[in-house]
């Protein structure tokens, strides 16, 4: 479904990948860990070219995005991303929230878009919400509104940056569960996460990137038990 | 005292009653008003066109185009004093135009146009770039974004700036005296000068300067009391 070919991106002289090559297939759920400063999360927004590579191919759904021939915005639609720092717009309720980009892109009349979204609402736990602003929700309802969001756009695929890392400890659980609940009904994801819980219960593979490249990638019950590469090694010994 | 109540009291006939002065005043200020006005709505018209033209970028990120004839525009009005832009803008670029209040609320939009064009700047720079990014991910496009989006939080952050911003502005038209329009500040002076008496015209001219901006001081804030209430941060 998303097929990555030898990318590469420079930040001024800070060279953060060196050359990433993937492959990932429809229904699969790819978790990426690594040390900050590994590229893992530059990655993850090269997906959907919020960050411009500076060479190196994408293509999703058998098209080449990186040509800048594409309309972006349009592939966009089919690719939910999830932010670290929730990102809801805050001059709009959690409803309008939701509706703003189905409505406003016309692939929904406003009332279908608002029933979805209700029904999105109801199925994280938070229709009674729908009114509300983002300021008045925690860092908990938060998240998982903004995957109700990104879910109402139907997209194929779902990327997630960091989803539960500006999270308080007691807030993780619930939205790890709704991530888990999506995984469950098939939705093909891509996610960057410091939760090796979650990378262990949830990801079909589990990549280790370290240095601007993917330096290890397995199932993950051979990822956790059975490291190859030194790099690994040490971060696990560290992380778990 | 008895005579010097008198004596004010003849002043302040001398420059408010007699002759029906008191109308010059109103004259005046209705065409400080009206500048103002028409100037205030000019000036944030361009002054958000001319913001989101210094904020634009090229295929390469570099500055556009765009950007590089706003930096421009805005140099040049921030560089010379506005006296001499109204000055040029009517005996020079619009020489034959004989409506004076027009020339002058050209002259002051395009002056304002420019401070307004950096407080909206800093307002949607404001605005935290999560925001955008989560815009642009879910589809929408640039324009779209900045219209749904960045600008509705923009205007809460240049709500206070923009305020001053008229103050400024309403103040600032005094000098259409230079271009023979009678606004109320020239309109107090005309009248000092035909009384020989200076205290009372240029006292009131000023006091109404004071309770016209006293009042657009308190509109202001409620507006923004207003929008912050909506924001329930």
């Amino acid at each position: 479904m998303i097929i990555v070919k030898d990318l590469h991106k420079k930040f001024e002289n800070n060279h953060v990948l060196r050359g990433v090559n993937y492959h990932v297939h429809q229904g699969e759920k790819i978790v990426i860990v690594g040390p900050s400063g590994s590229g893992k999360s530059t990655f993850l927004r090269c997906l959907n070219l919020l960050e411009t590579p500076t060479s190196g191919e994408i293509w999703f759904d058998g098209q080449l995005i990186t040509d800048p021939k594409v309309n972006i915005d349009k592939i966009r639609e089919h690719m939910g991303m999830v932010f670290q720092n929730f990102n809801l717009f805050n001059n709009l309720s959690i409803m309008d929230n939701i509706t703003l980009a189905p409505v406003k892109l016309k692939l929904m009349s406003k009332e279908e878009a608002s029933e979805n979204a209700l029904s999105l609402l109801a199925r994280v736990g938070l229709k009674e919400k729908a009114d509300a602003y983002p300021s008045q929700l925690s860092g908990g309802q938060k998240q998982r509104i903004a995957i109700v969001r990104s879910l109402a756009m139907n997209p194929r695929v779902m990327l997630f940056d960091e989803p539960t890392s500006a999270l308080d400890p007691e807030m993780v659980g619930e939205v790890l569960d709704v991530m888990k609940g999506l995984a469950d009904s098939g939705m093909t994801m891509v996610v960057v996460t410091h939760e090796m819980g979650f990378a262990r219960e949830v990801g079909t593979k589990v990549l280790f990137m370290d240095e601007g490249i993917i330096m290890e990638e397995n199932t993950p019950a051979e990822f956790f038990s059975n490291p190859q590469c030194q790099r690994l090694q040490d971060f696990l010994s560290k992380v778990l | 005292m008895q005579a010097w109540l008198e004596k004010v009291a003849k002043m302040f006939d001398m420059a408010f009653v007699s002759g029906e002065r008191w109308k010059l005043y109103i004259k005046g200020l209705g065409v400080t008003l009206e500048i103002a006005l028409f100037a205030a709505v000019l000036g944030l018209a361009i002054g958000t066109v001319v913001a989101l033209m210094k904020l634009s970028t090229n295929k390469k990120g570099g500055k556009s185009i765009w950007a590089r004839v706003a930096n421009v525009y805005i140099d040049i009005i921030r560089g010379t004093p506005s006296v001499l832009q109204l000055l040029i803008m009517w005996f020079i670029i619009l020489k034959s135009c004989k409506n004076g209040v027009l020339v002058a609320v050209l002259s002051f939009g395009i002056n304002s146009g420019a401070y307004v064009a950096e407080i909206v700047r800093a307002g949607i720079l404001a605005v935290d770039k999560g925001q955008t990014e989560a815009g642009r991910s879910l589809g929408l496009s640039k324009v779209q974004t900045m219209i749904y989006i960045v600008l509705p939080q923009a205007i809460k952050n240049v709500l206070p700036p923009i305020g001053n911003e008229f103050i400024v502005l309403l103040k600032e038209t005094a000098i259409v005296g230079y271009v023979s329009l009678t606004d109320l500040t020239r309109a107090a002076n005309q009248i000092s000068s035909r009384t020989y008496e200076a205290f009372m015209p240029l006292i009131g001219a000023a006091v109404i300067y004071f309770v016209i901006i006293k009042i657009l001081t308190i509109l202001l804030e409620k507006l923004e009391r207003r929008l912050r209430k909506s924001d329930n941060r």
